[in-house]
C-alpha cells in the first residue's frame, strides 16, 4: 500500500485555506502539490504540469467546476477528486457522470483526504485489472464469470452478475445510479432506481455477511454505489 | 340505546316490495308512471312562450309532452289563426305530440284529453285581467281546471311578464293628488247642499250642523288647502242659500250672525286641528322610516366583516331606502385626494367626479339643486372624521324626483356612520401593521441573538484553544486539541441547519422522490451521527422484508440524522438510543422511529417542538432549536408526517411516517 513516490498533484481551488490544508496533508505524505486558484489557470497548469492527479473544487470563481472537469476529460484520463459541499448532490452526480473519480464533501477530515487521494493515484497505476478479484470472503473470477463465497460457488443471475462486475471493474470508485441503470437496462431506464435497489438488496443478501450493514457493497447517499477495495 | 334504535330502524326500512309492483299494474292508479305533460294552447300571441316553457318543463321532468288545442265554435280571426299555426309548428319542432279536439267547454276537453293520455303534468296560461271580469268571459281556464282536475299537477303561467318593481322612495307619503282632494271636497259640499235643499226652509240650522259634520269628516281625508277652501265655501254657501233671506249674502238677525260666525270659526279650527293631527301622524311615520332606515343601516354596517362588505351593504341600504343609486369613493393613500375609484350602483362621469372632489376638499355637501353645482345629477356628502374627509358618498335620484330636507338629513347621518366605519378600518389596519412589525422585529432580535450566541460559542473555543496551541509551540494535550474539533463540528452542524432552514423557507426545496432502501437510509444517518453518538449504545432494527421507500434520499437521511443527533445531544452519555424502520399495514405506511431512554419531552413542549428556535426547557446549550423544525419541514415536504410521543418504557420517541408505495418489479431475466 505504498503511494506512488513523488506524485505530482494539482489543486484547483480559490480558497487559500483549503489549498493550504491540502498542501500540508499531502506534502506530509511525500507528494508534491501545485495550486491554481481559477478554473482557467487550472486547465493550463493541468496541460503543462501533467499532474498524476487533480483535486478540483466544484465552486470556482470563474468557471463552473463541472465545466473544468468536462474540458479536462476531453484530452486526459488523469484521476480527479472533486470537493463539494452538502446539499449539492446534483452537482456531485453530474461530476461523476462527466468523469470524476471520487468526491469529498466539505468540511472533510484530512485523514479522509489522504486516503482518497492515495486511492485514486493507486487505481490510475493499476494495470488493466486482474481477472480474479477478492473482497471479504468473496472471490470473483471475471474471465471465468464465476463468483465464489468461502469457496462455494454463488449463483448470480445475468443482471446481478453484470451489476457486480461493473462495480468490481471500477472498484473503489463511485458508480452513479444513472450509470448502472444505463449500463444494465439501457437508455431510458435511468429513472428506474427501484431496479437498482432491488438488485443491490439481492446482491448483498448473497455476498455480504450482514446484508443490513454491508461492508463492501456500499451506498453513497443519494449518488450511487461503490465497491470497497 | 342507539343500537336499539338503529335496529328498530333497520327492521322497518326494507319496504315491502309488492305494493309498488301492484301500484304499477293497477288500472285505477291515480298517478301512472311515467306520465306525460300536456300544454293547453290558445290562439293568441302568448302561445309560443307557453310552448317554450312546456318544452323546458318536459325536459326537466323527463316526460314526453303533448301540445293540445281545443277548437270552439267561435271562428278565429286571421291573426289568431296565424298565432295558432305558429305555436303548433313550434311545438312539433320542440318534440311535442300535437292534439286538436273540438269542444265548446275547453276545460272539460282538456281534462278528457288528459285522462285519455295519462297526463300527470298540465301547463296552462292565464291571461292578465281574466280575473277581473269573470262574468264577461267565464272563469279563466286555469281556475276551472284547478277546480275540476284533482289528478294532475297544474302549472299556471302568467301570460305577460310581471312589470318590474319600480324603485320607490320610502319617503313618499302623499299618494293622492291635491286636485283629487279639491274635487272630493267640492263633491261632498255639493251633495250636502243638494240634500239641504230638500229640507224645509226652517231647518237651516240642521243643515249648518250637517255642513259642519261634512267639513270635519273631510278633514280626515284631505289636506290643509282643500280644508280651508271647504271651510270658507261651506260657510258662504250655507249663508247664501240657507240662512234667511235665502239666496242673498245678508244676515238680519243677531242670532243668525252669531251662528254664521261660530260655524265659520268652528269649521276653520276643526280643519286646522285635523290637519295638524295628520301632519303629526305623517311626521311620526317619517320618523319611523328614518329610525328604521338608520337601524337597518347601522346593522348592515355592523354585520359586515370588511370595509368592502360594509360599504356595499351600506350602499344597498341607501339604494333601497331612497329608490336611488348610491356610490362611494374613499380618500386615496395620501388622504389628501379623493380616489377616482367609485364603487356602487352608479359610476360618476368626469363632471360628477369634479363635484365629488369639491365636496371632498370643501368638506360640505353639494350637488343637485344646491350651489355651486345645481345642475349635477348626484348629490354628494362628505364622510367626515374629526377635521378631515375620508371619502364621499354620492346619491343619484331619478330625474323627476327632488330631494326633501329630511332625506338630506338622513343621508348625512348615513355618511357619518360610513365615516366611522372607514375610520375604524383605518385604525385597525394601522394597528395590525404595527403589531406585525413589532412581532417581526422581536423575532429578528431573538434570532440574531441566538444565532450570534450559537456561532460565537464554538468560535470562542476554537480561537482560544488554537491560539494556545500556537503559543505552546504545538505542545498541547490531545484532549485540548479535541476541543477544537468538537467546536468545529458543532459549528458545521449549525451552519448546515441554518442553510437548510433558509432553503426550506425560501420554498426552494423540491423533494426528488426516488426509491430508497430503508436500510441504506438508516445506515447513512447512523454514519453521519456516529461521532455524536459515541457514548450511546445504539440499536438498529430494520425488518428483512422491509419494502422500498419512496422518498427523497438526502432529505430523509438528513431528517434521521437530525433525530439521532437530537437524541445524542439531549440525553446523558450512556443513554441507549434506537432507530427502527418498518411498515404499518393499516393504514399502509412506512415509518422510521428514533427513540431514547432520556427524560422525554415535556408535554407542554410538544406543541412547539417543530417551531423554529424552540428549544427544550433546560436543554443543553448547543443548538438553535432548528433540528426538529427541519425534520418536520423535510418530512412534510414529502407528504409525510412527524409524530412525537413517549418511548414505551420511558424516554422520547419521534416517528416519521412516509406514504407507502409499491414499485414496479424489475423485468424478468
Amino acid at each position: 500500500m505504498t503511494p506512488a513516490p513523488k506524485a505530482n498533484l494539482l489543486v484547483i481551488d480559490d480558497e487559500e485555506q483549503i489549498v493550504r490544508l491540502v498542501r500540508y496533508t499531502l506534502e506530509a505524505d511525500g507528494m508534491k502539490v501545485f495550486e491554481a486558484s481559477t478554473g482557467t489557470v487550472g486547465l493550463l497548469e493541468a496541460a503543462s504540469l501533467q499532474p498524476d492527479a487533480i483535486i478540483l473544487d466544484l465552486g470556482l470563481p470563474d468557471l463552473d467546476g463541472i465545466e473544468v472537469l468536462r474540458r479536462l476529460r476531453e484530452w486526459t484520463k488523469v484521476p480527479v477528486l472533486v470537493l463539494t459541499v452538502r446539499d449539492s448532490e446534483n452537482d456531485t452526480i453530474t461530476a461523476f457522470d462527466v468523469g470524476a473519480d471520487d468526491y469529498l464533501t466539505k468540511p472533510f477530515r484530512s485523514r479522509e483526504l489522504l486516503v482518497r487521494t492515495r486511492a485514486i493515484l493507486r487505481r490510475a497505476h493499476v494495470p488493466e485489472g486482474p481477472s480474479v478479484v477478492r473482497f471479504g470472503d468473496v472471490e470473483m473470477d471475471l474471465s471465468a464469470r464465476l463468483v465464489r463465497r468461502s469457496g462455494q460457488e454463488v449463483h448470480l443471475t445475468a443482471k446481478e452478475y453484470a451489476m457486480l462486475s461493473l462495480l468490481v471493474r471500477h472498484r473503489g470508485k463511485v458508480i452513479t445510479h444513472r450509470q448502472i441503470l444505463h449500463d444494465l437496462w439501457g437508455p431510458g431506464a435511468e429513472q428506474k432506481s427501484h431496479y437498482l435497489r432491488t438488485y443491490m438488496i439481492r446482491l448483498r443478501q448473497k455476498l455480504e455477511a450482514d446484508p443490513g450493514e454491508p461492508r463492501f457493497l456500499l451506498t453513497e447517499s443519494g449518488i450511487g454505489y461503490r465497491l470497497l477495495e | 340505546m342507539d343500537e336499539a334504535l338503529a335496529n328498530a330502524d333497520a327492521g322497518r326500512s326494507p319496504a315491502p316490495a309488492t305494493p309498488v309492483a301492484q301500484r304499477e299494474r293497477s288500472p285505477d292508479a291515480a298517478v301512472p308512471q311515467p306520465g306525460k305533460l300536456l300544454v293547453a294552447i290558445a290562439a293568441n300571441s302568448f302561445s309560443a312562450a307557453l310552448v317554450q316553457t312546456a318544452a323546458r318543463l318536459a325536459e326537466a321532468f323527463h316526460l314526453p309532452w303533448i301540445a293540445a288545442y281545443v277548437k270552439t265554435s267561435w271562428p278565429l280571426a286571421p291573426d289568431e289563426r296565424r298565432c295558432l299555426d305558429e305555436s303548433l309548428a313550434l311545438a312539433r319542432k320542440l318534440g311535442a305530440e300535437i292534439m286538436v279536439t273540438r269542444d265548446d267547454d275547453v276545460a272539460a276537453a282538456i281534462l278528457r284529453l288528459g285522462q285519455e293520455q295519462k297526463v300527470t303534468q298540465l301547463l296552462v296560461g292565464r291571461a292578465r285581467g281574466d280575473r277581473r271580469i269573470p262574468w264577461l268571459r267565464g272563469a279563466p281556464l286555469s281556475d276551472r281546471l284547478l277546480e275540476m282536475a284533482d289528478r294532475f299537477e297544474i302549472h299556471v303561467m302568467p301570460t305577460e311578464p310581471a312589470p318590474a318593481w319600480k324603485p320607490r322612495s320610502r319617503f313618499d307619503t302623499a299618494p293622492r293628488s291635491t286636485w283629487g282632494e279639491y274635487a272630493l271636497a267640492l263633491g261632498v259640499l255639493a251633495v250636502v247642499t243638494g240634500g239641504g235643499l230638500l229640507l224645509p226652509e226652517s231647518h237651516y240650522m240642521s243643515v249648518g250642523l250637517v255642513y259642519l259634520l261634512a267639513v270635519i269628516a273631510l278633514s280626515l281625508q284631505v289636506g290643509r288647502g282643500p280644508m280651508l277652501v271647504t271651510g270658507i265655501l261651506s260657510a258662504l254657501t250655507w249663508e247664501y242659500i240657507f240662512i234667511p233671506p235665502h239666496f242673498a249674502f245678508a244676515i238680519y238677525t243677531g242670532e243668525n250672525l252669531l251662528l254664521f260666525i261660530t260655524y265659520f270659526v268652528v269649521a276653520l279650527i276643526a280643519g286646522e286641528l285635523t290637519a295638524r293631527i295628520r301632519a303629526q301622524a305623517q311626521n311620526e311615520r317619517l320618523r319611523e322610516v328614518r329610525a328604521t332606515a338608520m337601524f337597518q343601516f347601522t346593522r348592515a354596517l355592523a354585520e359586515a366583516k370588511t370595509l368592502d362588505e360594509a360599504a356595499s351593504a351600506g350602499l344597498r341600504q341607501i339604494d333601497d331606502l331612497f329608490g336611488a343609486q348610491a356610490t362611494l369613493a374613499l380618500a386615496d393613500e395620501s388622504g389628501a385626494q379623493l380616489s377616482p375609484q367609485f364603487a356602487g350602483s352608479f359610476t360618476p362621469d368626469a363632471s360628477e367626479r369634479k363635484v365629488a372632489d369639491w365636496v371632498f376638499q370643501q368638506q360640505r355637501p353639494a350637488g343637485r339643486g344646491t350651489a355651486p353645482y345645481p345642475a349635477s345629477a348626484g348629490y354628494y356628502v362628505p364622510l367626515l372624521r374629526e377635521n378631515h374627509a375620508v371619502g364621499v358618498l354620492g346619491v343619484k335620484l331619478s330625474p323627476e324626483e327632488t330631494w326633501r330636507l329630511n332625506q338630506l338629513d338622513i343621508l348625512e347621518a348615513f355618511a357619518r356612520q360610513l365615516a366611522l366605519i372607514v375610520e375604524r378600518e383605518h385604525l385597525r389596519a394601522s394597528s395590525e401593521r404595527e403589531q406585525l412589525l413589532a412581532q417581526s422585529e422581536k423575532l429578528h432580535r431573538t434570532l440574531l441573538e441566538s444565532v450570534s450566541h450559537e456561532l460565537r460559542t464554538p468560535l470562542a473555543v476554537i480561537t482560544a484553544t488554537s491560539e494556545e496551541l500556537v503559543e505552546a509551540g504545538g505542545q498541547l494535550p490531545v484532549a485540548r486539541a479535541a476541543e477544537i474539533h468538537r467546536a468545529a463540528m458543532r459549528l458545521n452542524r449549525l451552519v448546515g441547519n441554518l442553510l437548510t432552514q433558509t432553503r426550506l423557507e425560501s420554498g426552494a426545496l423540491q423533494p426528488r422522490l426516488d426509491w430508497c432502501d430503508a436500510r441504506d437510509l438508516v445506515n447513512a444517518a447512523v454514519a453521519n451521527a456516529r461521532q455524536a453518538l459515541g457514548g450511546h449504545p445504539l440499536s438498529i432494527q430494520v425488518p428483512r422484508d422491509m419494502p422500498l421507500v419512496r422518498a427523497d434520499f438526502a432529505l430523509t437521511e438528513q431528517a434521521l440524522t437530525n433525530l439521532l443527533l437530537n437524541a445524542a445531544l439531549h440525553t446523558k452519555a450512556g443513554t441507549p438510543v434506537s432507530i427502527t424502520a418498518g411498515y404499518e399495514p393499516e393504514p399502509r405506511r412506512i415509518f422510521f422511529a428514533v427513540a431514547d431512554r432520556g427524560p422525554g419531552f415535556h408535554p407542554s413542549m410538544r406543541e412547539r417542538l417543530f417551531k423554529k428556535f424552540a428549544r427544550g426547557e433546560g436543554a443543553h446549550a448547543g443548538g438553535l432549536g432548528l433540528g426538529l423544525a427541519i425534520v418536520h419541514g423535510f418530512i412534510t415536504a414529502q407528504a409525510g408526517e412527524v409524530i412525537v410521543d413517549e418511548n414505551p418504557g420511558g424516554g422520547a420517541r419521534i416517528l416519521l411516517y412516509l406514504p407507502y408505495a409499491v414499485p414496479e418489479n424489475p423485468p424478468p431475466e
